[in-house]
């Protein structure tokens, strides 16, 4: 599903192996090859040393909520999620505080700063499947 | 060499109630601003748009009588943060002599170009955010709204009376939707929650219509027929940090005008104090507090103070906001309501009018990945 052109096309910038690891069940996030920076969204190019070449490395599944909302409202394209639904930024301090989005589920003490654990999901949007986090309240 | 706003069209209607279709709207605007300046549309040489207007000026031809296009362009983005940096590029084709008479529009008839939220994140949708339901403007500003107040404290009370403001402004004003009718504080309460922090009436909304500004150059302007507004400063774009970065923006919370505001200050000399009427893009009530606090009329720690209703009200505010009822209660045309706004409250023909008012801030498209503040004024240089 996230093979060549259609990663192009549904993801952001460099990001395929994001992606063909989440369809694995992995969270996988870049660093620069040469200045050894996280990254994020994936760039073709590092900003601050010039280098062509990302390093992409598993990272655990683990964060705090950043920010979130809890949608009512029956936006188009969100039809699979039902209502309310729970989508939450969410910091990763072992990827330097990359923030990702995902699902919280459930969402019902949604808070910033809440610790959260988070497993790979498939939702349908526009009339496909797409993978997503869910992050989980850490018990 | 400086521009100025020599004339206003606009023609605004519920959504759904337009009596023709987009191209006559702006037509029928285009041609209210000519008449409001005292030129022909046929000498009208140049145009610029933003938020990914379809209405290509070269189909305007035909009826205005355009003898020349001299020059046309758009503003990238498809969010309101091109609305004041549209005036930046007009003014760049005038005074570098491009063009003469410039047409800046918008123009937004929903029965021919959809919904202008879909539209606008048309923008942004990617897998990230489609697959957590992230398909509308209004759950973007929300979780950046949710951090504001969650983390950076800011009342939400704020919310309240910048919308309260808006009403109170449009209820006095006969061009607004909202004209004749106070905001009942308790509904507004109780209203149904779109994305929390959001209710109802925060959130902006949709109408049809067409809306134009017309500028040329400060020589030409003392000729016509209105007074001139001065455009006395414009500054577009966003500094490093900010972006369409899947919200991994630095400052998150804020509206994303750090940098542009730092530029229009330095660009013009003046300062938040030297401001007499702010005019603010607020697609949602939070996303105005944080124009507000990214321009310098407050911080974190006096939003509390400095955003509070009665503060916010012309003419006896200290800081009137959204004299016409802004995009919340006067009508959305894509914002380009409250450009005409920030030029009536110069011309002195704001149904709230500021007195004596010489400095008017323009501020487009809180949150979006690039944005841009105007200043207009009374003096002629």
């Amino acid at each position: 599903m996230y093979d060549g052109m259609e990663v192009a096309l549904n993801g952001l910038g460099n990001d395929a192996n994001y992606w063909r690891a989440l369809g694995e069940g992995r969270l996988s996030l870049p660093k620069c090859a040469g200045c050894k920076r996280w990254v994020w969204p994936a760039p073709f190019r590092c900003s601050e040393c010039g280098s062509w070449e990302l390093a992409w490395q598993d990272v655990e599944m683990k964060g705090e909520v950043y920010a979130w909302t809890r949608v009512r409202h029956p936006f188009g394209g969100a039809e699979a999620l039902g209502l309310p639904y729970v989508v939450a930024s969410v910091a990763l301090p072992q990827a330097n505080g990359i923030r990702l989005f995902g699902l919280l589920e459930p969402g019902d003490d949604a808070a910033i700063g809440l610790k959260v654990t988070g497993k790979v999901r498939t939702t349908h949007a526009f009339d496909r499947d797409v993978l997503a986090i869910s992050w989980s309240p850490v018990a | 060499m400086s521009t100025a706003v020599v004339g206003l069209g606009v023609r605004q209607y519920k959504r759904g109630a337009a009596p023709m279709s987009e191209h006559g709207v702006l037509v029928r605007a285009i041609v209210d601003a000519c008449e409001d300046a005292g030129i022909d549309p046929a000498d009208v040489d140049g145009f610029v748009t933003y938020g990914d207007d379809k209405n290509e000026p070269v189909r305007l031809m035909s009826d205005l009588g355009t003898k020349e296009l001299s020059w046309s362009s758009q503003i990238f983005g498809g969010g309101g943060g091109g609305i004041a940096a549209t005036f930046g590029v007009a003014a760049a084709a005038i005074i570098s002599g491009q063009a003469k008479t410039v047409a800046v529009f918008r123009a937004l008839v929903q029965d021919n170009s959809g919904r202008m939220s879909a539209a606008v994140m048309a923008h942004h949708l990617t897998d990230y955010i489609v697959g957590v339901g992230l398909t509308a403007p209004a759950v973007e500003c929300a979780m950046r709204a949710q951090r504001m107040l969650e983390h950076h404290g800011v009342p939400r009370q704020c919310m309240e009376d910048l919308v309260r403001a808006s009403y109170y402004h449009g209820a006095r004003n006969p061009k607004a939707v909202s004209y004749g009718k106070e905001l009942d504080v308790e509904e507004y309460r109780a209203s149904r929650i779109i994305a929390e922090p959001f209710h109802l009436f925060d959130c902006s909304r949709e109408n049809d219509g067409a809306g134009v500004v017309i500028l040329t150059t400060a020589e030409r302007a003392r000729d016509l027929k209105q007074k001139p507004v001065y455009l006395k400063g414009v500054a577009q774009g966003t500094g490093k940090g900010w972006g369409d970065l899947l919200q991994n923006d630095a400052d998150y919370a804020s509206a994303g005008f750090k940098s542009v505001s730092r530029r229009l200050w330095a660009q013009t000399g003046l300062t938040p104090a030297d401001i007499d009427v702010v005019q603010v893009y607020e697609n949602f009530s939070a996303q105005g507090i944080a124009s507000l606090i990214d321009h310098g009329f407050c911080t974190y720690d006096t939003v509390g103070e400095v955003v509070r209703y009665e503060n916010l009200i012309a003419p006896t505010g200290k800081l009137p906001v959204n004299t016409g009822g802004g995009n919340l209660a006067q009508g959305f045309i894509h914002g380009i309501g409250t450009a005409i706004e920030a030029v009536e409250q110069l011309r002195g023909t704001s149904a709230n009018p500021v007195p004596g008012a010489r400095y008017s801030l323009l501020a487009g498209g809180p949150g979006a990945p690039t944005v841009s503040s105007a200043i207009f004024s009374t003096d002629t240089e």
